[in-house]
């Protein structure tokens, strides 16, 4: 049987990352000037989460960090603290660094350096109310118990009478009957708050009625509570954080202790009941008001102020059911910590092992062969095709492709957590040239094969960071052009024809052609008198040890340039491209597929062999007759489309199978497009049928072949390679392009 | 007097069977045995001080004969003692 506590550890490590995806939103919201106060509540409610749940698990070095990150986050909630750009700049920071703590507190490896500097930093904005942290950080950990409701926090603000600040306050504090069918209980609550705080309590039970018109599970009971000493009202509230909506809370402050007034409690014949600390001469028999009304009752040798002080007395053992109701409140509490981001609703989720995903896709995958293998087989019995064999392999068809669509929906995810990590790379980029960079997302929500994330991460932080290195300008220059001091590089990620296209663009002077191409003619890559457009001198910036930095930055310029970023990209299936605009900047666009496992392709025949072309590159097919086709220079054809010249390419001459037909006319061509709306005209023997195929990636054994992107598995058991079709054309004979001559060097 | 053994723990789970055998404070006097109480939430609490009232009204006496720590510790969290929760014949109207 597995540890339970390591369970619960490992869920808590979890909620954490939602925890700093929440922390990383709200940031980004009051960096776009949202500096309401639910938005810093969300800020301060999940670094209070998150220190919570890391002092139940005695994670030391992450609760002092939390802790005193936690404490300037109370101030600027209190309202003691401006939210300055720089305040919020040391914000993000702090919740990377806290990210890094949760991650060196999982892995058990050291605590980042950088955390004492930024911790440092974030209390200097306190300025004189910098609090002394390390005592009551330590004594924390030690009461900390797990229990969201009760956790105490013993934030030390100096606190003098000559202060306008309160002395204490008065809690009015009535259930509803919800609290308790919720699993929450007003002892805890109460407990809970006498250890942030010296505490009366006193028991209002005018409403509650005989036992014969009782209802016991709905609440009549309603209490007053003084609370005195160095305790702050959001403090209080925090206590009663988790049941805000099932209760009505109502504090108020006392501005003075020694004129503390007598909480409004019903009068019982005419005289206020309740008390004060001060009530020295109270009588242990006045207490008993009469039934009625059960106000105040200390033990009779003991005054209000010794209870309130002394530690609760030991209560036994929680039974198990009570431990399981204490260990589901995290979870259950979570819901409510969030309830202002609607992404974080307390949605029915199941967490489930990435291996059975993958397990339940390849499952899936062979489905689909097998399916079509049953086809085919069915197909050369010769049946009928309105033969009920016929009529049930199509609905078997239609509940594969439903079966595998979503499968596909479970391996999707949200880029977001790629894009929030980008984010920080920004953050780090942008402070390390001072340069200042602000970055924008769109389309976060945009989903893609978890996969496909996992592998972006590594091309896109290369691309960021060259976006805030090379791309943008330095705020001098920017300024001195009329662009504003802050560089902004945009990320964003929407759907395009069955693809997912991520770019990232910056507003900088884009890229310096002239200087590219003395580059590329410098190293080689070109002759001094190739005639390169534009697109192709920026393609040459993918080429292998091609880099326009004359000094190695921090950042790049080590040599580790955009051809490992197109590797990468082309080894998920994806192309990248580039646009550029002197003066207005630059954007490089990736385009991936959805899935890395199944894609909808026509099949084709060409010189006696079988293709799979994916059918989100196809825009239509058509016979060409001898009208359409065009001669373009020596070697090459285009065909004439409807007012449009578009290149022809023999996918027989370029895969080697056969030389080039001497003519054209009467043949199929498929008509595709790029990314960058490039089209051009495949000839094909035959169209064989459009289906589903399943991809199996070739890479791993051949590495990339121009042109292919995989290999699938047909009915017959036959193996077809799937075309990529842009990268095809990239490096096709067809094309006299310079710049596949270069890329062919 | 009866002598009544309130159970381990009193919260929204037991205070409606609870409520039923109370019932019988409003015609004899009942001695509450809370020695065994592990936990005494707030709407226990409730139901006592519902029961306190219907003993004062009927004119009954409703006493803790012997209660554990956790009782006592979670009367006292409410600000509330052994007194609050038991009716005296002697000391009924008029109250206080």
């Amino acid at each position: 049987m597995s540890d339970p506590m390591a369970e619960i550890k490992a869920s808590f490590f979890i909620e954490c990352e939602e925890l700093l995806e929440s922390l990383q939103d709200a940031l980004s919201d009051l960096d776009e000037g949202a500096d309401d106060g639910e938005t810093i509540n969300v800020v301060f409610r999940a670094v209070h989460s998150i220190k919570g749940g890391a002092g139940a698990f005695g994670l030391d070095a992450l609760v002092a960090f939390a802790h005193r990150f936690e404490t300037v986050l109370d101030e600027l909630r209190a309202g003691r603290l401006d939210l300055t750009p720089q305040a919020v700049k040391l914000f993000f920071q702090a919740a990377d660094l806290l990210a890094d703590e949760i991650r060196a507190a999982r892995e058990g490896s050291p605590e980042p350096e950088a955390a004492e500097e930024c911790l440092q930093a974030l209390e200097a904005l306190l300025g004189d109310r910098g609090p002394s942290h390390t005592a009551d950080a330590e004594d924390e950990v030690e009461a900390a118990d797990f229990q969201p409701m009760g956790l105490a926090l013993d934030l030390d603000f100096d606190f003098t009478p000559e202060d306008a600040s309160p002395t204490g306050f008065t809690l009015q504090f009535r259930p509803d009957g919800a609290l308790y069918a919720s699993g929450n209980e007003p002892l805890q609550l109460l407990r809970a708050l006498a250890e942030i705080a010296e505490v009366s309590i006193m028991t209002d039970a005018e409403a509650v009625p005989p036992l014969d018109a009782l209802d016991p599970e709905e609440n009549h009971l309603s209490w007053t509570v003084q609370i005195t000493g160095d305790v702050t009202e959001e403090e209080i509230r925090e206590v009663f954080e988790f049941v805000e909506d099932v209760c009505q809370i109502d504090i108020s402050p006392i501005l003075d202790t020694r004129e503390m007034p007598l909480p409004e409690l019903p009068e019982i014949d005419g005289e206020p009941s309740g008390f004060t600390e001060e009530d020295e001469k109270f009588e242990p028999e006045a207490e008993v008001n009469g039934p009625g009304s059960v106000n105040a009752a200390p033990p009779p040798t003991d005054d209000i102020a010794k209870i309130a002080t002394e530690a609760p007395a030991r209560t036994p053992d929680p039974s198990p059911a009570e431990q399981q109701a204490e260990a589901a409140k995290p979870s259950a509490a979570q819901p409510a910590a969030s309830n202002t981001t609607p992404a974080a609703e307390p949605g029915a989720t199941v967490r489930v092992d990435i291996e059975r995903i993958d397990r339940l896709v390849n499952l899936v995958g062979e489905l689909v062969i097998n399916q079509a293998m049953l086809a085919q087989s069915v197909a050369e019995a010769g049946l009928p095709p309105n033969s009920a064999v016929n009529t049930g392999l199509e609905a078997f068809m239609m509940l594969t492709r439903d079966i595998q669509d979503s499968v596909m929906m479970i391996r999707a995810q949200p880029v977001k957590p790629l894009f929030q990590r980008m984010a920080r790379i920004v953050r780090e980029a942008s402070s390390a040239i001072g340069k200042d960079v602000r970055l924008k997302t769109e389309g976060e929500t945009t989903e893609v094969d978890k996969t496909v994330i996992e592998r972006l991460a590594d091309p896109l932080t290369h691309m960021i960071r060259n976006a805030v290195d090379h791309g943008l300008e330095s705020p001098d220059m920017r300024e001195a052009i009329g662009k504003p001091r802050e560089g902004i590089v945009t990320l964003s990620a929407h759907h395009r024809s069955g693809r997912v296209v991520i770019e990232v663009s910056d507003d900088g002077g884009g890229i310096d052609r002239k200087k590219v191409f003395e580059k590329a003619i410098e190293k080689g890559f070109v002759t001094p008198d190739a005639q390169l457009s534009d697109n192709e001198i920026d393609n040459l910036l993918f080429l292998p040890g091609f880099s326009t930095a004359d000094q190695v930055s921090a950042l790049s310029g080590r040599g580790v340039g955009m051809d490992v970023v197109k590797s990468s990209i082309q080894s998920l299936g994806g192309r990248i491209s580039i646009t550029s605009e002197p003066g207005k900047g630059s954007c490089f666009s990736i385009s991936l597929p959805l899935t890395l496992a199944v894609l909808d392709g026509m099949v084709v025949n060409v010189a006696g062999e079988t293709l799979v072309v994916p059918l989100s590159s196809i825009l239509e097919t058509a016979t060409l007759t001898s009208e359409d086709i065009r001669a373009l220079g020596p070697s090459t054809n285009v065909i004439h489309l409807r007012g449009a010249f578009v290149p022809l390419f023999d996918l027989g001459a370029e895969l080697g199978y056969r030389a080039p037909k001497r003519s054209y006319s009467g043949d199929v061509v498929l008509l595709t497009a790029q990314e960058d709306g490039a089209r051009s005209a495949l000839v094909v023997d035959s169209i064989l049928e459009q289906r589903q195929v399943v991809i199996k990636g070739l890479q791993q054994s051949y590495g990339h072949i121009p042109g292919v992107a995989a290999a699938t598995i047909l009915g017959d058991g036959q193996i077809a390679l799937i075309l990529d079709p842009a990268d095809l054309v990239q490096s096709a004979s067809g094309n006299t392009r310079a710049i596949d001559l270069s890329l062919a060097g | 007097m009866t002598a009544l053994a309130l159970p381990d723990r009193i919260d929204l789970a037991t205070v409606r069977p609870l409520q039923a055998s109370l019932q019988c404070v409003a015609t004899e006097d009942v001695a509450l045995d809370a020695s065994s109480v592990t936990h005494f939430g707030a709407l226990g609490l409730q139901l006592l001080l519902s029961a306190a009232k219907t003993a004062r009204i009927a004119g009954r006496r409703l006493e803790i004969a012997s209660s554990s720590e956790a009782f006592d510790s979670a009367l006292t969290r409410f600000g509330l003692s052994h007194e609050d929760l038991q009716h005296l014949p002697d000391a009924e109207a008029p109250c206080h």
